[in-house]
């Protein structure tokens, strides 16, 4: 177990180094990459100070800590850009042309091949930006700090965990339809969802982003956790839901695989 | 026939092969925006009890919500991408021997669906005009709205073009189209009614032309706007196209120039 | 909905009966017209896809049960899918394979040195595969597919879209290692000279059957060639057995050899003759008084007459 454990760590570092020399190579796209990025946060941001520069409060939530929440949601999504966010974009590529042909042959989890190969590097940068933006208004949004902060990494973990399984969900639908663009979109239709706090939501959507579609669980479910604490039923709903899905993407998975095996002849 | 006819033709058919990917589309970019709108008056109105909101009421909050993701569906495409991809990758030396304007052609072939959804629109806008919404909207305020979001669309291209000439100098214009995108999203209206912006900011939205892709109609079909003022507002946006078409001429010969003298 | 679905796949047997065992450390080619089945075999035979009927064992193991052992014991390659990463210098690119099959770092050097020397590539191994030429490339996905001493080598088309030079040196080296490693070696291929001069044992599929299994010597016809001849309209070959007097079955019409195409459309005007060394200039003669011919080339025998004068019963292993 741990043997195999240490060789994953290495084929993960080898991804890493590669993924470093082709950055080098294309430097020139690092500016457009970071530009964009700063820009979007700006957008998010303003949005929420020009409602703000009109009343003192949406659902309870003053400014400093919706700000707190948009730092913790940017720097959540940042990491699974970096991590995973080309990799499901190239897995519909991955079953169309049968690339997944060779991954079968190696001896480690296709699956692992597949999500390891692409690390954005240059979205590190946001990571940061968001964590900026989060430490900068912790204070006014009434979050306490010091130990604390440990426990942002762990509901950091917990919303890239949250985005994994919920984009999966939506990807792996390639192995029955030929194109699966119009469900990629949704996601990112939903995804927009993910980006207010889901306080502001009225029950009904509210008990679907924390439930069906948990979108919530990538930023604001965390940010949540860490200005007031949860209710117990959602800490519970979190482990089912979490727990569901993962059952639910090894199905998937399991039946896609055996479907794409049939059909590639 | 008329190669602009045959553009125009030749577009339509892209969009009507995908029909249901086509319906999904304006499905989704229909419901999402106007679902997140609903959701923060919601909570303001509803769950925090105000009573207006830089001087709306819900009421009328939501009018603005429904109007605006009509014309929000006719606000600008990605031809703008199509065209610097075009420049990036070479394939504009096969159009340089054309003899048609090859930046008219791109964007009329790729208006074409945006006139399919702009009339489903502009039919859902006036039974809205007539049934919903307050006295002061008409159908003909509606039809002159949905005008004033054509010209957007327009213009919204006319700058995407001028900024894609950039890909003739730079690896990837690309960066600034998408930073372009999003400012338009949110000072154009769709996001939320731009009087909401304070006082001392409203200069930021008033200086550019995208509150004429959204915010612009929707005052003009609510009745916010007075005749007057619409008439006005189609002369600013005549402007804009006039501006940006000179600068389009201007960028586009420096660019090609360039381009030519490289070997294509 | 059903816009959204790919319509049900047409179940049929791309292959049938097809009963064969490999000695190890043996050199098999398997030949066949597209969609003979060649493919669909190598999947099953590395594990890919299971077979609907019937066993499987590959070194012991089953296939489609991939275990590990199995897995770290095969190779897998398919000259139209790359698995190198296009992005990097096929060093680094190499680095990946490496760590995934554990290679202890001494033996990787010294193998990956061997390897690239063997196929005279060493000194592309810091250029970025993209910039490689189609040889070169295909060179290196062999080196990559190899690193790990597969004891199975399952090489589908290596040789497809080379030229001559790039093929007969491919060639050589598959010899060589299969000699000096004694990995047992399986081969697909559309061209008769990778089988001729590589495989001691050679199967030939039709339309899903093993209709060949014996030494590839004898497949040939001595001194036989084909001339083939592009017209400028469309012949009728009666028309040609007539005014050239050749048999009907010595004239057929040519299928185009792009790679894509799965069903091998005809070529429009293309025809082949099979002939004696010495018939070909009267033959050329006769044809180029009846019609324009707009191509012309000698060929050696191809694969589909061969596959088709086995077919016919004109050889037996």
């Amino acid at each position: 177990m741990i043997e195999r454990l240490k060789l994953y760590a290495r084929i993960y570092a080898i991804q890493l180094k590669n993924n470093w020399v082709r950055e080098t190579v294309y430097r020139a796209n690092f500016v457009t990459a970071v530009g964009v990025d700063i820009v979007w946060i700006l957008v998010e941001v303003s949005l929420f100070a020009v409602i703000y520069s009109n009343v003192p409060s949406i659902a309870g939530w003053t400014k400093y800590q919706v700000y707190f929440f948009l730092g913790i949601f940017f720097t959540s999504d940042a990491l699974f850009t970096v991590f995973f966010q080309r990799n499901f974009f190239n897995f519909s590529d991955l079953v169309n042309k049968g690339e997944l042909d060779i991954l079968l042959t190696k001896p480690v989890h296709p699956l692992f091949l597949a999500l390891s190969r692409w690390i954005n590097l240059t979205a590190i940068f946001t990571i940061s930006m968001g964590l900026m933006i989060a430490v900068h208004y912790a204070p006014q949004a009434g979050f306490a700090g010091g130990m604390r902060w440990a426990l942002v990494l762990f509901w950091m973990f917990i919303g890239v965990i949250s985005a994994i399984l919920l984009r999966f969900a939506f990807a792996v639908w390639i192995f029955w339809t030929d194109r699966n663009w119009a469900l990629v979109r949704l996601y990112y239709q939903f995804f927009a969802f993910a980006s207010k706090p889901d306080a502001i939501y009225p029950k009904v959507i509210r008990y679907l982003i924390l439930t069906f579609i948990p979108f919530a669980f990538i930023g604001s479910v965390p940010a949540r956790a860490l200005l007031h604490g949860l209710e117990l039923w959602e800490y519970l709903a979190l482990v089912l839901v979490l727990l569901g899905f993962f059952i639910l993407n090894t199905i998937l998975w399991r039946r896609g695989l055996r479907r794409y095996q049939s059909a590639s002849s | 026939m008329n190669w602009r006819l045959a553009a125009l033709k030749n577009g339509f058919k892209d969009y009507t092969a995908y029909r249901v990917e086509f319906l999904m589309e304006i499905l989704g970019n229909a419901i999402v925006p106007a679902a997140i709108q609903w959701v923060l008056w919601y909570a303001i109105f509803k769950t925090d009890g105000a009573t207006e909101l830089a001087g709306m009421t819900y009421v009328q909050m939501l009018h603005y919500t429904l109007v605006s993701v009509l014309f929000n569906q006719v606000r600008g495409g990605d031809q703008d991408f199509e065209l610097a991809e075009m420049i990036r990758t070479g394939q504009l030396s096969n159009y340089l021997i054309r003899p048609v304007g090859l930046i008219q052609f791109i964007y009329i072939r790729g208006v074409a669906s945006k006139l399919l959804i702009s009339a489903l629109s502009l039919a859902i806008g006036i039974v809205l005009s007539v049934s919903v919404l307050s006295s002061e909207a008409s159908p003909l305020r509606m039809i002159g709205a949905m005008l004033l979001a054509l010209l957007g669309n327009v213009i919204h291209f006319q700058i995407g073009a001028v900024l894609s000439a950039m890909a003739f100098r730079w690896e990837d214009a690309y960066g600034l189209l998408m930073v372009k995108n999003m400012a338009v999203s949110i000072l154009s209206g769709e996001l939320l009614p731009l009087n909401l912006f304070p006082e001392s900011m409203s200069w930021i939205w008033k200086s550019t032309p995208f509150y004429l892709y959204v915010f612009g109609p929707a005052q003009y079909a609510l009745g916010e706007w007075t005749h007057l003022e619409f008439v006005r507002q189609l002369g600013v946006a005549f402007l804009w196209i006039f501006v940006l078409w000179v600068l389009i001429r201007f960028t586009w010969g420096l660019g090609i120039k360039k381009y030519v003298s490289l070997g294509g | 909905m059903q816009l959204l679905f790919k319509p049900e796949i047409q179940t049929h047997f791309a292959l049938k009966d097809v009963s064969f065992n490999v000695e190890p450390g043996s050199f098999v080619g398997l030949i066949g017209a597209n969609g003979a089945g060649k493919t669909t075999l190598l999947k099953i035979l590395s594990g890919l896809i299971p077979p609907t009927e019937g066993s499987t064992r590959v070194l012991g193991y089953n296939p489609f049960e991939r275990p590990l052992d199995f897995r770290r014991k095969i190779a897998l390659v398919m000259g139209q899918k790359a698995q190198l990463w296009w992005d990097l210098p096929a060093n680094d690119a190499f680095d990946l394979l490496h760590a995934i099959y554990d290679i202890p770092d001494k033996l990787y050097r010294e193998r990956v040195q061997i390897l690239s020397e063997l196929l005279d590539v060493k000194q592309h191994l810091q250029t970025q595969i993209r910039r490689l030429s189609l040889g070169e490339r295909m060179k290196m996905e062999l080196i990559g597919a190899i690193l790990h001493w597969p004891s199975v080598i399952f090489l589908d088309e290596p040789t497809i879209g080379l030229d001559v030079m790039a093929a007969a040196k491919l060639r050589e080296f598959l010899k060589v290692f299969n000699q000096r490693e004694k990995s047992t070696i399986i081969l697909t291929s559309h061209n008769m000279d990778d089988i001729e001069r590589l495989c001691s044992r050679v199967l030939i599929l039709r339309a899903g059957e093993l209709i060949y299994d014996g030494k590839p010597a004898g497949l040939l016809r001595e001194g036989e060639r084909r001339l083939k001849v592009r017209f400028s309209l469309v012949p009728d070959l009666e028309e040609l057995s007539r005014i050239t007097r050749l048999p009907l079955n010595q004239i057929s019409v040519a299928m185009s050899e792009r790679a894509e195409d799965p069903d091998l459309a005809p070529e429009t005007g293309g025809v082949y003759f099979t002939l004696k060394q010495d018939q070909i200039v009267p033959v050329l003669q006769i044809l180029m008084q009846h019609g324009t011919i707009i191509d012309m080339g000698i060929e050696e025998q191809s694969l589909e007459s061969v596959i088709q004068r086995v077919f016919e019963g004109g050889i037996k292993p």
